[in-house]
């Protein structure tokens, strides 16, 4: 741990701050006078700004870099602001915004029908019915419990100790993951059929055809990882089954939400 | 596992850290959900990299399902937040506290004290009070009802 601390000092700050960042902005125990906003968000930014840019570089281009910390950032940052805003309309507001950066570093990760699929189903429907919702439940504007949180201090510290964990895991160099690299020159060899090694150690190994996994959700030179025809494979040919039950819990859950949901003839809401 | 992947499951990591205060920390019924749906996507974003990270498709895959999960909870969490707003006329969970066990104690208090009251239990499901040893009529007593109702 001191050896993390000494070669990652910035994380461990950006984390400091960004934690302060947020016992600042949260709603306090008792319904209190705010404090001033800018000077939370401030503290956040610079945190998060930090961890951010501590997380470590890329060896890619500098655009690259560029748009992970502008998306990085923008959905941290965001998610603060969501789980400290008074006013839940706003809250939700800022939960578009995440969802907005999370499907920018989605692209990055080589992801373009999820980012789609996800710009869809949560900026597109969920946040449209749970702003629905609120503007139904509150028409008076902000209630007092939304000004108010409970064991804010306690909740903070533990969680940022969770992540101070995870980060000193991740940044620990210890993990190294047994890596398939596409062989592209054999692939041409064999005549279409994708063939992994491993480079476990330094010397090319012998060629190991199978790491643990599916088969058809393997990428490929001609079919890189996120290619839309490659995931189709996978969905409709490794995880059929799990379509067929997901759209059997999709069915499953559309009917409970009719029947749970207060009906007109049991009053108005 | 290069730098590249690491500030990914990081940032990811970050999501889901944030989301769990807001599910612990807040009140409003609905931002709780919502900070529900914020941990997933950092889950989504972890799987998505891991994906990457071992040139399959199946992190992908998986986040798929994660959306399709997602979404069902987002329709039947507010068809549920809509029934209990039907009851109490307020978001706040507080107000659904003496739902727990009866011999559990109840939530920390704030500073004032404050506890909503749901003005009427009439139709409110309640729990069966579970690990208490039920209290077994004495044998003479239980002697007795049997002929009575043998009686009838």
């Amino acid at each position: 741990m001191m050896m993390w601390i000494q070669a990652h000092p910035l994380t461990l700050v950006g984390l400091v701050l960004w934690a302060i960042g947020i016992l600042w902005l949260i709603p306090g125990k008792k319904a209190s006078k705010p404090r001033p906003h800018m000077l939370g968000v401030l503290i956040v930014a610079v945190g998060l700004v930090t961890f951010c840019l501590s997380c470590g570089k890329a060896q890619s281009e500098l655009a690259d870099d560029v748009m992970f910390w502008v998306f990085a950032i923008g959905a941290l940052m965001s998610g603060v602001l969501m789980i400290t805003a008074r006013n839940p309309v706003y809250a939700a507001l800022w939960f578009a915004l995440a969802t907005l950066s999370t499907c920018g570093l989605f692209l990055l990760q080589h992801a373009p029908f999820l980012a789609a699929a996800t710009i869809i189903v949560y900026a597109g429907a969920v946040i449209v019915t749970f702003l629905f919702v609120i503007m139904l439940a509150q028409q008076s504007g902000a209630a007092g419990y939304d000004q108010r949180s409970s064991q804010s201090l306690l909740a903070t510290i533990s969680a940022f100790v969770l992540l101070g964990a995870i980060s000193l895991t991740l940044q620990s160099e210890k993990i190294d993951i047994a890596r398939p690299v596409v062989a592209a020159e054999s692939q041409a060899a064999t005549g279409g059929m994708s063939i992994l090694s491993l480079n476990v150690s330094a010397e090319p190994v012998d060629i190991v055809p199978l790491l643990p996994g599916n088969l058809m959700s393997k990428a490929d030179a001609k079919h890189p990882v996120g290619d839309l025809q490659g995931l189709g494979k996978s969905l409709f040919g490794d995880y059929l089954f799990a379509v067929e039950l997901a759209g059997t819990l999709l069915l499953v859950a559309s009917i409970g939400a009719i029947a749970i949901a207060p009906r007109r003839e049991q009053g108005a809401i | 596992m290069t730098p590249e992947e690491q500030r990914f499951l990081l940032v990811g990591a970050g999501l889901f850290v944030l989301g769990a205060i807001g599910f612990v920390t807040r009140r409003n019924l609905i931002l709780m959900v919502l900070s529900a749906e914020l941990m997933l996507h950092g889950v989504s974003l972890t799987l998505v990299t891991f994906g990457r990270m071992h040139q399959t498709n199946e992190g992908q895959a998986f986040t798929i399902f994660t959306l399709t999960v997602a979404a069902c909870e987002a329709g039947l969490a507010l068809s549920l937040v809509l029934s209990l707003y039907r009851k109490s006329h307020s978001l706040d969970i507080r107000l659904w506290s003496e739902l727990r066990e009866s011999d559990m104690s109840g939530p920390a208090l704030d500073s004032s004290g404050d506890r909503g009251k749901l003005s009427s239990y009439e139709d409110i499901p309640t729990l069966t009070p579970a690990g208490i040893v039920p209290q077994n009529p004495p044998r003479a007593a239980a002697a007795e009802n049997v002929p009575t109702s043998n009686r009838i």
